[in-house]
C-alpha cells in the first residue's frame, strides 16, 4: 500500500434545517496514487456529496481532509480554488464544456489560469492532450459540434490540463453508449496505472466497479464496505 | 509576477468578451445607451461651457477690466468733523465744502497704473451734452478719450459700423454716436450737429463714425470724442473723471483694483464686481447643467446594469464550471465587472464619435443676429471628452459590480449535481 495523497478523517456534511439533513457522515478514507478507486451505492446514498468534499468543491461540516498531510478544512475559498487548479481534475456526467469556447480553448482555460506557461506553450500542451484523446482533427470545433463521446474526452483532456495528481469523476460514463463508455473507463485506468495518478470515480457503472482497484460502497451517507482487489 | 497577473487579466477579458459576443443584441443596446449618453453629454456641455466662456469673454472685454472713477466708496469727512470730531463743539453758519469733481493728480495715478506689469490705463472724461438738430433735441453721454490709448484698453473700435476711432483726431469736432440715435436724429456720416453742455458751452460736432446697435455697455445715447475737445465742450479743462485699465490677465482684476483703491481712495471697480449678478447666474446655470448631464450618463449606465445582470443569471452554469476548474470567486466577479467595462469603453469611443459629429453640426449652424452672422460658441476642448470618459467608465464599473457580486451566491455543488 502506497502513501495516500488524500485522507478523510471523520468527514461529515449536514444541510442546515430542523432537523438537519445528513448527506455524509463519519467517512474515513485514504485515496492512493496509482490506484483507481470507485465509490458505489444506490442513488441518494451521498456518494456524489462525498466526491465534492474530497474535491474541495464543498466544505465539510465535521471532520478533516488532509492533502499530502496538510489540513484543507481551515483554508479560505481562494486557497482552495488555487489547490483545485493545481492538484485536481474533474470530469462530470455532463461534459460541462464552456459553449463559447472551442475544444482547444476549453482545454487551455485551466493552463492559462494557472499562468505557468506562455500562451504558445499552453496551446502546445492542450494540442498534445487532445491528440492523446484521439481528437487531433476536432480541436477547433465548438462543443455543440462534437459527439457525446468526443465531448467527454475533451473534458478529460481539460481535467488533465495542469497535470493533476488527483482525477475525480462524477458518473463520467453516465451519458455515454457502451463503446464510448469502455473507452473512458480504459482512459481512467491508464491515468491510474500508467501515469500514477489517484483516480476516484462515483459510478453506477458495473464495468467501472469491476476495473477499480478499490471499491468503496456507501449507504445512507456512510461507508458500508471497502473492498480491495 | 506582473506578467502572470496580466495573463490572468487577459484570460478574464477573453471570457468576458466571449460572453458579450454571445449576447449581441443586449450588448448592442447597452453600448448604444452609453454612446448616446456620452455623445449628448459632449454636445450639451460643449454648448454650455462654450456659451459661458463666450459670455464671460464679452463681459470682460466690453469694458475695461478695471474702471477707476472719481467717486469714493465713503466720502471724506468734512473739515469741521475732521477738526473737532466727537468734541463737544457747536458750530454756527458752517459752510459745507463741496468737492471739485474729477480725479486729482490723475497723471500720477495713470503713471502708477502703467507701472503695474501687464496693465494699461486710458484716461477719459464723461459728461452730458444735448444734441440739437432742426427742432429735435436729444441727450448724449459724451466720453472724451485718447483714441490711440483707448483702442488698447477696450474693444469699442470693433463696435463701429462705419468710420474709425482714429478719425476723431483728424477731424475738428469729430464725434462717434450710436447708429440708432443717428437714425432718430436723421443724421448720417459727415453731418453737423450742435451740442450744448450743462455749463452752456455750444459747439458744432461732425459725425465721423457710427456704432452698431444693441451693444451691452454702450447705451444708445453714448458718444465718443477726443479727450481735449470733450474737456473744452464740458468746460472742464485738464480734468478727467475715469481711468479704464486693461490687464493681460483679466482674472487679476480684483486684486489689482483693491490695491489701487487702498492707495488712492478712488473707487476702482473690477469687472467681477460690476458683474457679480451675472457671475452668480452662471453658477446656478452650471449646477443645472451638471445635474442634467450627469443624469444622462447615469441613465446610460442602467443599460450596463441590465446587461451584466442578465449575463450573471444566464451564466450560472459557466460560473460553477469555472469554479470547479479552480477559478476563484474574485476571478468570476472580475469577469463580469470586465464585461461592464468593455461595454463602457466601446460605448465611450462610439459616444466620442457621436459627440464630435453633433458638435460639427452645431458648429456649422449660422444665425443672423442684428445684421451679423453668428455661430454658436462651442467649447470643444479635450477636457470634455476626458470628463465624459471618466464619468461613464466609473458609472459602468459600479453598474457592473452590483450584479457581479451575485456570482458569489452561485453554489457550484447545486449546479454541478443537478445541471442539464
Amino acid at each position: 500500500m502506497s502513501e495516500p495523497v488524500l485522507v478523510a478523517q471523520q468527514l461529515g456534511r449536514n444541510l442546515p434545517g430542523e432537523p438537519p439533513v445528513t448527506l455524509v457522515a463519519d467517512v474515513d478514507l485514504a485515496i492512493e496514487p496509482g490506484k483507481f478507486t470507485a465509490i458505489v451505492g444506490p442513488s441518494g446514498c451521498g456518494k456524489s456529496s462525498l466526491l465534492y468534499l474530497l474535491g474541495l468543491i464543498d466544505r465539510p461540516t465535521t471532520g478533516h481532509l488532509l492533502l499530502d498531510g496538510r489540513d484543507m478544512t481551515p483554508l479560505s475559498g481562494d486557497d482552495r480554488a488555487r489547490i483545485r487548479l493545481e492538484r485536481f481534475g474533474f470530469v462530470f456526467q455532463f461534459h460541462f464544456l464552456l459553449p463559447e469556447f472551442n475544444a482547444l480553448e476549453n482545454v487551455m482555460l485551466p493552463i492559462r489560469r494557472l499562468g505557468r506557461l506562455s500562451l504558445e506553450q499552453a496551446e502546445a500542451r492542450a494540442r498534445d492532450l487532445l491528440g492523446q484523446m484521439g481528437l487531433a482533427d476536432k480541436m477547433l470545433k465548438s462543443p455543440d459540434k462534437l459527439s457525446g463521446g468526443e465531448r467527454q474526452r475533451v473534458a478529460i483532456a481539460r481535467a488533465l490540463a495542469n497535470d493533476p495528481v488527483l482525477v475525480l469523476g462524477d458518473e463520467p460514463t453516465g451519458n455515454l453508449d457502451s463503446v464510448n463508455s469502455a473507452r473512458v473507463v480504459d482512459l481512467f485506468r491508464q491515468l491510474a496505472h500508467e501515469q500514477g495518478r489517484a483516480v476516484v470515480c462515483v459510478t453506477h457503472d458495473l464495468e467501472i466497479a469491476e476495473v477499480a482497484d478499490i471499491r468503496v460502497s456507501m449507504l445512507d451517507g456512510r461507508i458500508s464496505e471497502v473492498r480491495r482487489k | 509576477m506582473p506578467a502572470r497577473a496580466l495573463g490572468r487579466l487577459g484570460l478574464l477579458i477573453h471570457i468576458a468578451a466571449k460572453h458579450l459576443l454571445m449576447r449581441r443584441r443586449q450588448t448592442l443596446v447597452a453600448v448604444s445607451g452609453v454612446a448616446v449618453g456620452v455623445g449628448f453629454f459632449l454636445a450639451v456641455s460643449a454648448l454650455m461651457v462654450g456659451s459661458q466662456a463666450d459670455f464671460v469673454k464679452t463681459l470682460i472685454d466690453t469694458a475695461p477690466h478695471i474702471i477707476i472713477s472719481d467717486e469714493r466708496r465713503s466720502p471724506p469727512p468734512q473739515p469741521g468733523v475732521a477738526a473737532y470730531g466727537s468734541g463737544a463743539v457747536q458750530l454756527h453758519g458752517y459752510k459745507v465744502r463741496s468737492e471739485v469733481r474729477g480725479i486729482k493728480d490723475w497723471q500720477a495715478l495713470l503713471r502708477e497704473v502703467n507701472d503695474i506689469p501687464g496693465a494699461i490705463g486710458s484716461p477719459s472724461l464723461s459728461g452730458a451734452v444735448t444734441l440739437r438738430v432742426g427742432g429735435r433735441e436729444e441727450g448724449l453721454a459724451v466720453v472724451g478719450i485718447d483714441p490711440s490709448i483707448e483702442t488698447k484698453v477696450s474693444t469699442i473700435s470693433d463696435k463701429l459700423r462705419v468710420g474709425r476711432l482714429i478719425d476723431l483726431e483728424r477731424v475738428q469736432g469729430g464725434v462717434i454716436i450710436g447708429e440708432d440715435q443717428a437714425q432718430r436724429l436723421a443724421l448720417g456720416m459727415g453731418d453737423i450737429v450742435a451740442a450744448t453742455s450743462a455749463r452752456g458751452g455750444t459747439r458744432n460736432l461732425k459725425i465721423v463714425g457710427l456704432f452698431k446697435r444693441g451693444q451691452m455697455q454702450l447705451g444708445s445715447g453714448t458718444g465718443y470724442m477726443l479727450l481735449r475737445e470733450a474737456q473744452s465742450l464740458l468746460g472742464r479743462p485738464f480734468i478727467i473723471n475715469r481711468i479704464g485699465v486693461k490687464l493681460t490677465d483679466p482674472y487679476a482684476a480684483q486684486n489689482v483694483a483693491a490695491q489701487l483703491e487702498r492707495r488712492h481712495a478712488y473707487k476702482a471697480e473690477s469687472w467681477q464686481e460690476r458683474s457679480a449678478d451675472f457671475l452668480g447666474l452662471l453658477l446656478t446655470r452650471n449646477v443645472i447643467m451638471y445635474s442634467v448631464v450627469s443624469a444622462i450618463l447615469l441613465v446610460a449606465s442602467f443599460g450596463i446594469y441590465t446587461a451584466v445582470s442578465n449575463s450573471v443569471a444566464d451564466k450560472r452554469r459557466d460560473i460553477a464550471i469555472l469554479r470547479s476548474i479552480g477559478f476563484s470567486q474574485g476571478d468570476l466577479q472580475l469577469v463580469f465587472v470586465l464585461e461592464g467595462m468593455v461595454l463602457a469603453v466601446i460605448g465611450v469611443v462610439l459616444g466620442w464619435g457621436l459627440g464630435y459629429v453633433l458638435m460639427e453640426i452645431l458648429g456649422s449652424l449660422k444665425f443672423p443676429i442684428s445684421g451679423d452672422v453668428q455661430r454658436i460658441p462651442l467649447d470643444r476642448s479635450s477636457r470634455q471628452y476626458l470628463i465624459a470618459a471618466v464619468a461613464s467608465l466609473s458609472a459602468g464599473i459600479v453598474a457592473a459590480w452590483l450584479p457581479a457580486r451575485k456570482t458569489a451566491l452561485v453554489d457550484p455543488v447545486d449546479i454541478l449535481r443537478g445541471a442539464v
